[in-house]
């Protein structure tokens, strides 16, 4: 008679299999003790929507403000990847016991933080595409992707694992969205005034970044 | 920053100009040569000036201030005169649309943080299909020998994109614009095909279907945002009758069988234009003067514009 394939009640009805852990192959490391639980998690996702869904309506008002045709190009996909970026958030919140209701999904953690968001918005001349890209791309997004990369890190690798993915995935592309108003800046400051209005920018907006705590308001 | 914005305040660099006023006329002539014949030598002096020393100063001294007619009213063909030069004129208005496409769906996600997810999203998707547009018709331009800022930009695109409503919106730019570009975009492709020219046949193609979905969006959208409110669904289909009858650029779009852009019927239907939709446009561009009006109209202008340079230099 062959051996037992599936098991039955009693101890002399077992498999003949050996036994395995679910992290035995390939073997895995990872150990519980994550940062955040569910509901905190939950509620940095829904700040970090905020921070994504405004970047995204704010490139995007900018595009018709800018003279520089290449940056109405660049802008015009990083709002595409913003977009995506908020909708996968959105897409999680359920998964976190969070609600469906995208509409009501982004949320800033304080007042504080949502007046540093409409700072950066503020710049609507021509003139100041140095003031608009310098906001965002020299602070409000290398913020948000060391947030992530953080968050990454911190959150329970296991049972977390899907929020990991998401922001692996969204820090990917911010990462690239940084390189690229990088470049932007490095063109247009070409002269020692104009490097002076980009650094003036980004010390402005970064106090103000710092009072309000970040996009999670637990601290820049 | 501050929330609808006007065409005025459209940001430009220093290659581009500006011109609404030919563009505007042509939109409201009637079916009379006479009355075409005046509204352009009324505009003559504007058009001279608009034209001294750029590329269509030439077409301006052989045809006189109706060559506009010639360009707009006569089929691409690649080996009629000045075709090069007509197809440089055409690609920087598509250029110039795209553009203003681009910013209009930019300027719709900033003017409305309260729309529904969905259709920011839509926006979103739009803003980077326009941005890619505006990336192939300066490379299509480049490939014809053009450049961008030669000719003048008009505007009245990025106008229909100024409502204060997303559903006149979505029903101006998306359904109205975005289904003329179907037109326009098959007889550029129709016109590759002719020349053999694979590298923009295909780059329109794609354009195209990119188009295709946008005009989706936009019926999708109107339905949407006027279900249960008739009163909000006419107002969006009146409005759509009015772009619509503006950008038919007095019936040189048409489905009138003399067209210089037939309306892309299979096209539309794919993009979800019912029968009695497609119906309506062609009453509606059927309203401007006809081709043979604008032929007539345009060789009286030649004439007289010719009989006053012979004047000049008699004197």
């Amino acid at each position: 008679m062959s051996a037992r394939r599936y098991p039955g009640i009693s101890p002399d009805e077992r498999t003949g299999f050996t036994p395995y852990s679910a992290f035995d192959v390939p073997q895995d490391l990872r150990e519980f003790g994550g940062r955040y639980d569910v509901e905190a998690m939950a509620r940095r996702v829904r700040n970090f929507r905020y921070a994504e869904e405004w970047s995204m309506m704010t490139m995007a008002g900018w595009i018709a403000t800018v003279p520089e045709v290449p940056v109405k190009t660049g802008l015009g996909k990083i709002v595409w990847e913003a977009a995506q970026a908020a909708d996968a958030l959105g897409k999680r919140l359920p998964e976190l016991r969070a609600g469906r209701n995208l509409q009501v999904a982004s949320e800033s953690p304080n007042q504080g933080f949502a007046d540093f968001v409409h700072a950066v918005a503020a710049p609507e001349e021509p003139e100041e595409t140095i003031e608009k890209i310098a906001g965002m791309f020299g602070v409000l997004k290398p913020h948000l992707l060391a947030v992530y990369e953080e968050n990454a890190r911190h959150t329970d690798q296991i049972t977390d694992a899907p929020t990991i993915e998401l922001l692996e995935d969204i820090a990917r592309r911010t990462r690239r969205h940084i390189a690229w108003g990088e470049e932007v800046l490095d063109h247009l400051c070409d002269t020692d005034a104009k490097r002076e209005r980009r650094r003036r920018r980004e010390a402005e907006l970064r106090a103000l970044l710092a009072q309000s705590g970040g996009v999670t308001g637990e601290g820049a | 920053m501050k929330r609808f914005l006007q065409h005025h305040e459209l940001a430009r660099d220093s290659r581009f100009i500006r011109q609404n006023a030919i563009t505007d006329a042509m939109a409201q002539l009637p079916d009379d040569v006479d009355t075409v014949v005046q509204a352009f030598e009324n505009l003559d002096p504007l058009i001279a000036a608009g034209v001294k020393g750029g590329p269509l100063e030439p077409l301006y001294e052989a045809y006189g201030p109706g060559f506009g007619l010639t360009i707009l009213n006569e089929p691409l063909r690649p080996d009629e005169p000045f075709s090069e030069l007509r197809l440089r004129v055409r690609m920087h208005g598509i250029f110039m649309g795209e553009l203003q496409a681009l910013e209009g769906a930019g300027r719709t996600l900033w003017d409305f943080p309260d729309a529904p997810w969905e259709f920011k999203m839509n926006m979103a998707r739009q803003c980077w299909d326009e941005a890619r547009h505006v990336q192939i018709f300066e490379k299509l331009l480049d490939h014809c020998g053009g450049q961008v800022g030669e000719f003048p930009e008009n505007t009245f695109l990025f106008e229909a994109a100024c409502a204060d409503d997303p559903v006149l919106r979505v029903a101006g730019v998306n359904r109205a614009l975005e289904g003329l570009a179907c037109d326009v975009f098959r007889d550029m492709i129709n016109y590759a095909e002719k020349k053999g020219d694979e590298v923009m046949r295909q780059a329109v193609d794609y354009v195209l279907a990119d188009e295709l979905t946008h005009v989706r969006f936009g019926s999708e959208w109107v339905r949407e945002f006027t279900r249960d409110d008739p009163q909000r669904f006419e107002a969006a289909k009146a409005f759509q009758r009015q772009v619509d009858k503006r950008f038919s650029v007095g019936g040189t779009r048409s489905g009138r069988t003399d067209a210089v852009i037939p309306i892309a019927v299979q096209d539309r239907r794919e993009a979800g234009f019912s029968a009695e939709e497609i119906e309506e446009l062609y009453e509606i561009s059927a309203e401007g003067p006809s081709r043979a009006t604008l032929r007539k109209a345009a060789e009286i202008l030649r004439q007289r514009h010719l009989a006053r340079r012979a004047g000049e230099s008699a004197a």
